[in-house]
């Protein structure tokens, strides 16, 4: 192919300093990422390491800075000798858990409907799991204040056929914030499971009931141990988020319903007890550690299918 | 099978899906309740509605703390977002591609602090800022969450890079492209579906988030969710749902986006 | 082993690619091995071999994808080991195309003038003969994702020549076509390389593929290259024992040679460059195949399958071992039955090749 117009060399237009760019755009060195690295170890891991080193320490705070700091370790005593911490830590550790197996057991019947559904069976369980997630949890949270209230639509709706004459306190009790806590998160384990769901192969279905399985034999030998790596993520994420969540113990618990999100936040904004909310906040980092690392070895033991050949 | 497990069989099926079917209309009933009580012409909240008004809907825009509640939270999700796109489409770039031993650290370390509870960094971030003398502000509030959230940026930008063809950056190199220009014009643009639903996602958290906000907020730039805390515990009028009716449009918005770029079922990875 | 095959004596014009002593390891395995190999101005040259031989690594090595560990290769006679990929004159056609997908036909193949800050009258004057050249001019604005799979091979070919590359390098570019049109490329696109008069690599594992598209073709086996040679010589006279096994079929037998002559097992003999022990190779279309026992190699037919025109027996000797006989096949069916006890004899002795032992 000869043209009128030559061919220019190659390489012509780059400048000096491209090189040096060049370089450093490519991403195979680490430099790309040293801004983010920077700015997570300023803003992550140096204030953990500070939260760790004042819940063992006595504190001055004067107009919001810490003046001085000396080492003790009366508040770690004091908070785990305290039978408060221990029942709210147990309190958020039960609804957490139940939390978790409500959503287990609504969200999964959904992820093997979206496994046997449609196109647009599986499009409607997509978008009615997602939009949620992109919905305010104070919104989603209020939206049970309406129901559960005490002229909302539980309530009316006893009064109206007759089963009760005045209004249930359903509000600011512990089930209120159980049922509240398990819708909101209920996307949340959705989501992954869906994932796993996406990703199996219907074959073996079809093999499983070509060998004589019944539509529930199939659902409980083959889909189900083949999602356990979904029903790991699932169950870690909403028991982080339910162990951890303030919005709806705030709400739906009442002034005086404490969970360890909600005791951490009293501690530090409203009392100014600042070693007090570190340790709380340290005993929940640690209890939540335990329980996630409890739910991984579980989701191993039943995934051991996924390891490779032993040498 | 004999007909009476055929029968068994078909109940156990009919039972599990009954359970889906509540479940998918419990996680829509409650923010359509929501949409119903903000026309309400009551001035407490009770259901079902005994008129219809948009008055509420004008309230929200005529209580000055409400629309500057809106506006704080607009600024800390755009800023969120951007810090996202700066801080997270390069780190991915690395995570994906380095060439040097702690790649698979450095992933991992961008996501530890999404995996630390919200409050806890929030209390974390208070304390150390308390340190050495920084207050809480909104610039505190955005640059916290944007550490929060950095991990789906980077998450969702490396799936997208993972699945790519590295044929595609090869050939462009080949057909004399450099570095710099093989990113501009063949890596990025095929990453931008990826950017854009991870922009959605981290401004959502930005504008939403209320575990890391609570504790690094400004005291006079209270954003949206802070607001509507201390606005739902303080009234029962349906004010609050007409806020709620715009979040749950803002959120129909978000979700169009997300579908029309990187489409639905995309969004686990 | 035997030396590596030096490949610079045949040559009369100066290579336009001389790869010399080329090395690659990755960690303790030796992917390339001393790797030599020169391409004359429009030579087609296959780099054929089963996957893991090193053709494809050679390829990159060319491309500049990876740098070798020792060795040189040279383009027009200029080392190109330190140039930047970006600026090697070599175009890479890859196996799965890597077609720009968010890029149209025309802008996939004006890319690479777009690098070189070409006028855009010029790029496009180009890119419209470029297109034109493969048969293409009305899909320019269609994507890659809304073109069948030869379409896209074509573009291709059209995005890498229009940057009028020195060496063109074809890794197994049909791999993802089905097999009835594959045929058909393969001639159309050795008839536009020709026509074009362009110096071109091609990789595969093909054998087909490797005698239809090459001037010269380069067996490699673990990183080495074991005959380069046009492809009639490689197919009559395979150099080693493995290039016969791996281009067409063939029958091994071990023999012992003496005074320049050798004995092939139906009794006849055969010329021969080695003495001692040394393992023969027969074509199964060297061999003849009749009813009867009447000469000392025997058997019994134990299956066979009509190919086209030709049968392939396989007969199980008394020796021990099954021997493939390729024969016409016979008007009316009046093939050889199963079970049946045969007699085979070599047709040509002279076409019996003769290699170390096994």
């Amino acid at each position: 192919m000869s043209s009128a117009t030559a061919l220019p060399p190659r390489g012509m237009l780059r400048i000096a300093t491209d090189a040096t760019l060049d370089k450093l755009l490519s991403g195979r060195g680490i430099w790309p990422a040293v801004p983010a690295i920077v700015v997570l170890a300023a803003v992550a891991v140096i204030p953990f390491g500070i939260l760790l080193s004042l819940g063992f320490s006595d504190i001055a705070v004067e107009r919001g800075a810490i003046i001085s700091q000396t080492f003790t370790l009366d508040y770690v005593r004091t908070a785990l000798a305290d039978p408060l911490t221990f029942t709210v830590f147990q309190r958020s550790m039960v609804l957490a858990l139940s939390t978790m197996l409500l959503c287990l057991f609504f969200g999964y019947p959904v992820a093997y409907l979206f496994l046997i559904g449609g196109p647009w069976v599986r499009r409607l369980i997509l978008v009615l799991t997602i939009a949620p997630l992109l919905t305010s949890g104070i919104v989603r949270t209020y939206a049970w204040l309406v129901i559960l209230g005490g002229r909302g639509l539980v309530n009316n709706t006893l009064i109206e056929i007759g089963l009760i004459e005045r209004p249930l306190r359903i509000i600011n009790t512990h089930w209120a914030v159980l049922i509240g806590m398990a819708q909101i998160h209920l996307p949340v384990m959705i989501l992954p499971l869906i994932a796993v769901m996406s990703r199996h192969d219907r074959r073996l279905d079809e093999a499983s009931a070509n060998l004589g399985a019944s539509r529930l034999g199939t659902l409980v030998n083959v889909i189900l141990p083949l999602s356990v790596p979904g029903i790991g993520t699932g169950a870690a994420l909403v028991f982080t988020i339910s162990y951890t969540t303030f919005v709806v113990p705030q709400l739906l618990g009442g002034g005086n319903y404490l969970n360890a999100a909600t005791m951490i936040y009293e501690q530090v904004v409203y009392s100014l007890e600042w070693s007090k909310g570190s340790v709380s906040s340290m005993i929940l980092m640690a209890t939540c550690l335990v329980v996630l690392v409890f739910i991984a070895l579980i989701t191993n033991h039943f995934t051991r299918w996924t390891k490779g050949r032993e040498a | 099978m004999t007909p009476r497990r055929q029968l068994a069989d078909t109940l156990a099926i009919g039972a599990i899906l009954a359970v889906a079917v509540v479940a998918l209309i419990l996680l829509v009933a409650p923010s359509i309740v929501v949409v119903i009580i903000s026309f309400d012409t009551r001035a407490y909240v009770s259901f079902p509605p005994v008129g219809f008004t948009l008055d509420w809907y004008a309230k929200v825009f005529e209580e000055t703390a409400l629309v500057e509640a809106m506006l704080n939270s607009l600024q800390v999700g755009i800023t969120v977002t951007g810090l996202c796109i700066l801080l997270g489409v390069p780190t991915a770039l690395v995570c994906v591609r380095g060439r040097f031993p702690g790649t698979t650290a450095l992933s991992v370390f961008v996501l530890v602090p999404h995996m630390v509870p919200g409050i806890v960094l929030g209390v974390a971030v208070l304390f150390a800022g308390a340190l050495v003398g920084v207050g809480p502000s909104i610039y505190l509030q955005s640059l916290s969450i944007a550490v929060f959230v950095l991990a789906v940026m980077v998450r969702t930008v490396m799936s997208r890079l993972q699945r790519l063809d590295p044929a595609l950056e090869e050939a462009s190199a080949n057909l004399g492209a450099s570095p710099f220009q093989t990113l501009a014009t063949v890596t990025f643009p095929l990453l931008l579906p990826a950017i854009l639903a991870g922009a959605v996602f981290t401004f959502v958290e930005g504008f939403d988030n209320l575990s890391v906000a609570i504790f690094t907020h400004g005291f006079r730039d209270r954003p949206l969710p802070v607001e509507l805390l201390a606005l739902v515990q303080t009234t029962n009028t349906p004010l609050v749902a007409a806020v709620s009716g715009v979040q749950i449009v803002l959120a129909i918005v978000a979700l169009v986006i997300v579908a029309a770029t990187i489409g639905l079922d995309r969004v686990n990875e | 082993m035997h030396e590596p095959v030096d490949a610079n004596a045949d040559l009369l014009t100066p290579p336009v690619l001389s790869i010399g002593g080329v090395t690659k390891r990755f960690g303790p395995l030796t992917v390339l091995d001393r790797c030599s190999l020169d391409v004359a101005e429009g030579e087609i040259v296959t780099l054929l071999g089963p996957s893991g031989c090193g053709k494809t690594t050679l390829l990159r090595c060319i491309a500049g994808f990876w740098a070798p560990d020792a060795g040189t290769i040279t383009i027009d006679g200029a080392d190109t080991v330190r140039v930047p990929v970006n600026r090697r004159p070599v175009g890479v056609v890859f196996q799965s195309y890597a077609l720009f997908p968010h890029l149209t036909v025309a802008k996939n193949v004006a890319y690479g003038l777009r690098m070189r800050g070409m006028a855009k009258a010029d790029i496009a004057a180009r890119v419209a003969r470029a297109l034109e050249t493969v048969a293409l001019s009305d899909f320019a604005g269609r994507y890659p994702a809304q073109l069948s799979g030869g379409q896209q091979q074509r573009v291709a070919i059209a995005r890498v020549l229009v940057l009028e590359p020195r060496v063109l390098l074809l890794d197994e570019p049909f791999n993802a076509l089905d097999a009835k049109l594959r045929g058909a490329m393969q001639v159309d696109l050795r008839q536009l390389i020709k026509r074009l008069g362009i110096t071109a690599i091609f990789v595969t594992h093909d054998q087909e593929e490797a005698l239809t598209m090459s001037d010269r073709i380069a067996v490699m086996r673990a990183g080495r290259i074991e005959q380069l040679a046009p492809p009639e010589e490689i197919f009559d006279h395979p150099a080693t024992a493995y290039v016969a096994d791996f281009i067409g079929s063939s029958n091994f037998w071990q023999s012992h040679a003496e005074g320049g002559r050798v004995n092939l097992p139906d009794g006849q003999s055969a010329p021969s460059h080695r003495a001692g022990d040394v393992t023969i190779m027969v074509r199964p279309h060297n061999l003849a195949i009749r009813p009867g026992e009447d000469g000392p190699l025997k058997g019994a037919v134990g299956f066979q399958r009509n190919i086209g025109a030709l049968v392939e027996y396989h007969v199980a000797t008394d020796g021990g071992g099954t021997v493939r006989v390729m024969a016409m096949r016979q008007e009316r069916g009046r093939s050889i039955a199963d079970g049946t006890r045969v007699t085979l004899s070599i047709l040509d002795p002279n076409l019996c090749a003769v290699y170390e032992p096994q």
